[in-house]
């Protein structure tokens, strides 16, 4: 490696390198690397999932829809290519009341509902984890910082590949009024796996 | 079960000492190159210049031989940089670039940015 070039220009050069030598050889073309960016930025990611949450916060009658039928009810919202295809198809929603609270687990994460919570942390997919999160949810989830009262019932629900569930959070109080916009924005992935509670930024 | 490429080869990471990082679910790029370091190896192992497996044994044994010579927590821990060595590895390995020739257009890209920054002694 060349001494006298600090390490950021030359990786970047670098990269700019391969990828020259790589669209004028016909190997890839620079759409192909475009898409699979796109892929992971734009087209699939917990944005999707937080703006099917916001939307059934202030729609009634689309939370029903989304509970009775997640697939179809997904199917009305614009989402980019997948989103409803192939990943989607058996996609399931469990709505988090005063009542019960949902947690997700998976033992394979080709198998974790990608196109709306985005990648899984890394805790998700430990073995560990995942047998505690059974057997003690409550401890688990005590452990993530959120507290369940002992009269809410903890529901574990174990997406695989023929149902990827994933859990509608509770609307948190003080957003009255807010846009689908703003509470999309405050929907996390962690709250789309039972991990946490929708907050309300300070 | 149907899934995209890039659903594949990206879960095959999870969990893994190659997962790549992220933030709140979303891969995590900091700097331009990293995503197309990154969308370059994916894209190469789609079009089927090499199986993604390869790939990923190759940056896990890139990530482990950097891990032999620094300490766990030694600030200059790069992903990227593991990835763009692996990558590169892996593109000289298969063929698709001869070595002389990734020398050369580098200097040249390296030559370009110095023509585009002002002048530095």
């Amino acid at each position: 490696m060349t001494e006298n070039v600090d390490r950021e220009t030359y990786s970047a050069a670098r990269v700019r390198a391969l990828e020259s030598l790589l669209i004028e050889k016909g190997i890839i073309t620079g759409e192909t690397v475009d898409k699979v960016i796109d892929f992971f930025e734009k087209d699939m990611g917990p944005f999707n999932g937080a703006r099917i949450v916001a939307k059934a916060w202030v729609d009634p009658e689309f939370k029903e829809r989304l509970l009775a039928d997640t697939p179809s009810a997904i199917a009305e919202m614009s989402f980019p290519r997948g989103m409803a295809g192939a990943e989607g198809e058996n996609m399931a929603v469990v709505a988090n009341t005063s009542e019960v609270h949902n947690l997700i687990v998976c033992t394979m994460c080709s198998c974790y509902p990608w196109p709306v919570l985005g990648l899984p942390p890394y805790w998700f997919k430990d073995p560990t984890f995942r047998a505690r999160a059974i057997r003690e949810p409550r401890k688990v989830l005590k452990e993530f910082g959120l507290d369940v009262s002992e009269s809410t019932e903890v529901k574990v629900w174990d997406t695989s590949a023929q149902i990827r569930w994933f859990v509608l959070p509770e609307r948190p109080e003080g957003t009255d009024g807010w846009t689908e916009e703003q509470l999309a924005a405050i929907v996390t992935p962690e709250s789309m796996q039972g991990a946490a509670k929708v907050a309300v930024p300070a | 079960m149907q899934i995209k490429f890039e659903q594949f080869a990206a879960a095959s990471m999870l969990g893994s000492s190659d997962s790549p990082p992220r933030d709140n679910g979303e891969i995590l790029f900091q700097r331009p190159w990293e995503g197309r370091a990154f969308g370059m190896a994916i894209a190469l192992s789609k079009k089927g210049h090499y199986e993604w497996e390869e790939f990923r044994q190759g940056l896990i044994a890139s990530i482990a031989e950097w891990e032999a010579t620094h300490c766990k927590d030694d600030p200059d821990w790069d992903y990227y940089l593991r990835w763009l060595s692996s990558l590169e590895s892996l593109v000289l390995e298969s063929s698709l670039i001869s070595e002389e020739e990734l020398e050369e257009r580098t200097s040249q890209m390296l030559a370009e940015t110095d023509e585009a920054l002002p002048q530095a002694s």
